[in-house]
C-alpha cells in the first residue's frame, strides 16, 4: 500500500506533468502553426517536450527555489497567453468593426498580464540573492533584447525580411538565459 | 566584506544545506556569502548573528576596499 507522502509525491508528478505537457504542447501549436509546420506535430513535440521537462523538474527541483504551485502558474500562465494568441490571429481576419477588434486585442494582452504577473510572483518568492540573480537577468534580457531590436530595424531598411514576433520572443528568452547563467557563473 | 561564516559553520558541523534550512535561504546563498561574493541583506545578516549568538561585527568584517 502506498504511503500518503508517496500518494502526494504522485499527485505532484502528476499536476508537474499535467502543467508542463499542456504549456509545451501550446507552444507547439503555436510555433507550428505560425512557420506552417504540422499542427499535431508541433502538439505533439512540443507536448513531449513539456513532459519531459516537469518530469525532470519534478525529480531534480532546479536550483531556484520556486514553489512548485507557483511554477505550475506560470505554466498555466503561459499556455493561457499562446492560446489566446492563437484566438487572437484568427479572430483579427474575420470581417470585424472598429471596437470588436479592439477587443479581441485585448485577449493576448491579458495572456500576457497574467504571464508577467506570474513570473512577477514566482520571482518575489525566491530568497535575496535568488532575487537578485533573477533581476539582473532580466535586465540583461531587457538590453540585449533592446540591441536585437534595434539591430534588426536598421537591418529592414536596409531590405531584410520583417521579423516574426514569436523570434523576438524567443530571443528575449535566450537573452534572459543568457543573463541567468552569467550571473549564477558571478554569485558562485 | 570578509566574513567567518565558514569557521562558525564548521564548528558546529553544520552543511551548507543544514544552514540554508535553518535560515530558510537557498544553499547557492550561503555558498556565495562564504565565498565572499555577496554580501547578505541586514535581516539575514541579523539572521546569522542570532543563530550564532553573536554581533554581526563577529561575523562580517569590512576589508580595505569597502571603506
Amino acid at each position: 500500500m502506498k504511503s500518503d507522502v508517496q500518494n502526494q509525491a504522485m499527485s505532484e508528478l502528476t499536476k508537474n506533468l499535467f502543467a508542463a505537457g499542456l504549456t509545451g504542447a501550446s507552444f507547439g501549436l503555436l510555433y507550428a502553426s505560425g512557420f506552417g509546420v504540422s499542427l499535431v506535430l508541433g502538439v505533439l513535440i512540443g507536448g513531449l517536450f513539456g513532459i519531459a521537462l516537469g518530469f525532470r523538474l519534478t525529480n531534480r527541483p532546479p536550483k531556484m527555489r520556486y514553489p512548485m504551485r507557483l511554477a505550475r502558474r506560470m505554466g498555466y500562465a503561459a499556455t493561457f497567453f499562446l492560446l489566446a494568441s492563437m484566438v487572437y490571429s484568427y479572430l483579427i481576419d474575420l470581417d470585424l468593426t472598429r471596437s470588436q477588434a479592439l477587443l479581441v486585442t485585448l485577449l493576448p494582452t491579458l495572456g500576457w498580464t497574467a504571464l508577467v504577473v506570474s513570473i512577477g510572483m514566482a520571482i518575489a518568492s525566491l530568497d535575496e540573492l535568488q532575487r537578485r540573480i533573477q533581476t539582473e537577468a532580466i535586465a540583461i534580457g531587457f538590453a540585449g533584447t533592446a540591441i536585437f531590436v534595434a539591430g534588426y530595424a536598421l537591418l529592414q531598411f536596409a531590405g531584410f525580411a520583417t521579423i516574426n514576433v514569436g523570434v523576438v520572443l524567443l530571443v528575449m528568452a535566450a537573452m534572459w538565459l543568457v543573463g541567468k547563467l552569467w550571473t549564477l557563473w558571478r554569485y558562485r | 566584506m570578509k566574513n567567518r561564516l565558514k569557521v562558525l559553520r564548521a564548528e558546529r558541523d553544520w552543511s551548507q544545506a543544514q544552514l540554508a534550512e535553518l535560515l530558510d535561504v537557498s544553499r547557492q546563498t550561503i555558498n556565495a556569502i562564504e565565498n565572499g561574493k555577496y554580501d547578505p541583506s541586514l535581516p539575514l545578516a541579523f539572521k546569522l548573528a542570532n543563530l550564532f549568538g553573536c554581533r554581526i561585527e563577529d561575523i562580517f568584517k569590512p576589508v580595505a576596499s569597502d571603506k
